[in-house]
């Protein structure tokens, strides 16, 4: 059905706010399962143990007065006593978090450049955000607005908010522009720690985005295509069977740089606190801070999600390709059927890696990280890369 | 609000150009280089946003990659080092000596630009995309599929004169390692 220039407009505003509830909704949620998940690796007590009523995280068992606050305390510990339910331990720990990033100071350093200090962590969230604008999370309609809806009814909610045939290209500029927050934010403090960091951060990414490119265009050169949707079907359900071996060494170079371009665990050089203070976001508190803080988590929710679309099958429920086999039993079999929840499932996965990761590894030297990145990565994917054109070249 | 729309619609290549023009001119009038560069970022960004107006998106995105991704953030990397090993000079003037030769250098220039390509850009051709060979596109959707139509372009016809600027790259290369090599010695 056409739509009018209102209606385009509508429904634009329409899934872009839904996209930024939803990422803004995610962000808060991964922190909080980090703190769990890092908490039951390590054995560390506050997140397993802290439960707390509105005035207060305290530790639960010790406090058992007939107070509200007691009530709520202890109620919160015999909850998290059920394994389904252990999210209520951590819990204070978690709103503690939120207040403190919202009420903290708002401080511009004396000396600093106090435009380019205010610009920068609006580049990254900036660039952080825009970049879902081409991520589809289906591949068609999530559903239809009913006739009496104001304006948009009887359209359908795509899952996705546009669908560009350069959607693949769109993502990695937009992304690489988030650099030059981090590296004007840092070179904005008119400090030594944050220059540093974000000299080692710009330099890291940049190396980085070689092999993630590079990794990226194999799924691109299987399916000759720039586009989310068709990229992610045509991995999903109709590669050779000789790529699937391709798409997981693929899949584990692409992660590898992920976890460089998104500065985290083991590759968090930009901010190792035992050198750098906290590296380029070290003069940053309050709004600004949590601006750097946002856009680092939905980075970490986009490379995902390129990873869960273009190697582990997309939409569709299994990864690496297997799902040409399934195809076979027909199309209108509910495994055959793409579903969001399949989507939203391997994102959701791939963030609790990340977290996994963060607990287990230790932090690379920066020799070693540039190492690794120059001289095993980047050959690595160029071979993955004339593997696949044979591949191509034969089916 | 739709009629505004829609003539924003039609105009967004003269939009983004004037941006792009903005963001030189601040490049070229900014005092510090960091800013400078900024600019730089932005007329570039804005470049883009023409190509992406003449629906040329395989080459907008492109731009943004290359340019704002790469290009820019090295140049960044540079002027950042070269002015914390400098210190802050404010009270210097922009436009000095060369202003006088530069000026009317740049306002011939320009004219000279608009004479020869008046008819591209103003005349009864200039809706219609400029293609070097239109038998290349055949059988492709230009407007769909504009990276296959760019590839074929890259790697079939114009395939030696691909090669040989990538060979002019390579020598500025070599150059660089020279440069940097012949001083520690």
């Amino acid at each position: 059905m056409p739509m009018t220039l209102t209606q385009l407009v509508v429904m634009a505003l329409l899934q872009i706010v839904l996209l930024l509830a939803f990422v803004m909704m995610l962000v808060p949620l991964i922190t909080f399962a980090e703190r769990k998940v890092i908490a039951y690796v390590q054995v560390r007590l506050g997140a397993t143990r802290t439960a707390g009523g509105l005035w207060g995280a305290q530790a639960g068992r010790t406090h058992k007065s007939r107070t509200l606050t007691g009530g709520l305390n202890g109620l919160m510990w015999y909850l998290g006593r059920v394994p389904m339910l252990s999210i209520f331990r951590g819990l204070p720990v978690f709103i503690a978090d939120a207040v403190k990033l919202l009420t903290k100071e708002d401080i511009v350093p004396e000396g600093a450049d106090k435009a380019v200090f205010i610009l920068s962590p609006a580049i990254s969230v900036i660039s952080a955000f825009t970049v879902f604008s081409a991520v589809a999370f289906a591949p068609g309609a999530l559903f239809t607005f009913p006739a009496w809806f104001p304006i948009v009814g009887g359209l359908p909610f795509n899952a996705f908010l546009t669908d560009i045939n350069v959607g693949l290209l769109f993502i990695l500029g937009i992304s690489s522009v988030g650099v030059y927050g981090i590296v004007l934010g840092a070179w904005a403090s008119n400090s030594k720690y944050p220059l540093l960091g974000g000299l080692r951060s710009a330099a890291q990414i940049i190396s980085y985005e070689v092999p993630l490119t590079l990794s990226l265009l194999v799924p691109v050169i299987l399916t000759g295509s720039l586009n989310f949707n068709e990229m992610a079907r045509r991995t999903a359900t109709e590669v050779h069977w000789l790529a699937i071996p391709l798409l997981f060494v693929g899949f584990f170079i692409y992660t590898t740089c992920a976890f460089a371009e998104t500065n985290r665990v083991p590759f968090d050089l930009a901010e190792a606190e035992t050198e750098l203070v906290s590296g380029f976001h070290t003069e940053y508190t309050g709004m600004k801070f949590s601006f750097y803080f946002l856009a680092e988590y939905a980075n970490m929710i986009l490379v995902s999600a390129l990873a869960a679309g273009f190697f582990l099958g997309g939409h569709y429920l299994l990864p690496f390709g297997f799902q040409t086999f399934l195809m076979k039993a027909g199309e209108t079999a509910w495994f055959n059927q793409p579903s969001i929840l399949f989507f939203l499932g391997k994102v959701l996965f791939l963030l609790f890696v990340f977290i996994w990761v963060r607990a287990t590894l230790p932090r690379y030297r920066y020799d070693q990280l540039m190492h690794v990145g120059w001289k095993y990565l980047i050959p690595y994917t160029l071979v993955l890369i004339f593997v696949a054109a044979l591949i191509r070249y034969i089916a | 609000m739709e009629a505004l729309l829609a003539s924003i619609a039609k105009n967004i290549f003269v939009i983004f150009g004037l941006l792009a023009v903005g963001g030189a001119t601040a490049m070229v009038a900014s005092r510090s280089a960091v800013h400078s560069v900024l600019a730089f970022l932005f007329a570039m960004l804005n470049i883009a946003g023409c190509f992406l107006a003449l629906g040329a998106e395989f080459l907008g995105m492109a731009q943004i990659l290359v340019y704002a991704g790469g290009i820019v953030v090295l140049f960044l990397f540079v002027v950042m080092l070269v002015e914390m090993a400098k210190g802050k000079e404010t009270n210097k003037a922009v436009f000095t000596a060369q202003a006088k030769v530069a000026a009317p250098v740049v306002v011939a220039g320009a004219f000279a630009f608009l004479a020869v390509f008046k008819d591209t850009v103003f005349g009864a051709s200039a809706a219609q995309a400029l293609t070097l060979k239109p038998g290349l596109a055949e059988g492709l959707d230009v407007a769909r599929n504009n990276a296959q139509a760019v590839s074929r372009g890259l790697f079939a016809d114009y395939l030696l004169p691909f090669e040989v600027l990538s060979v002019i790259l390579l020598v500025a290369l070599v150059g660089a390692v020279v440069l940097a090599k012949t001083e520690r010695v």
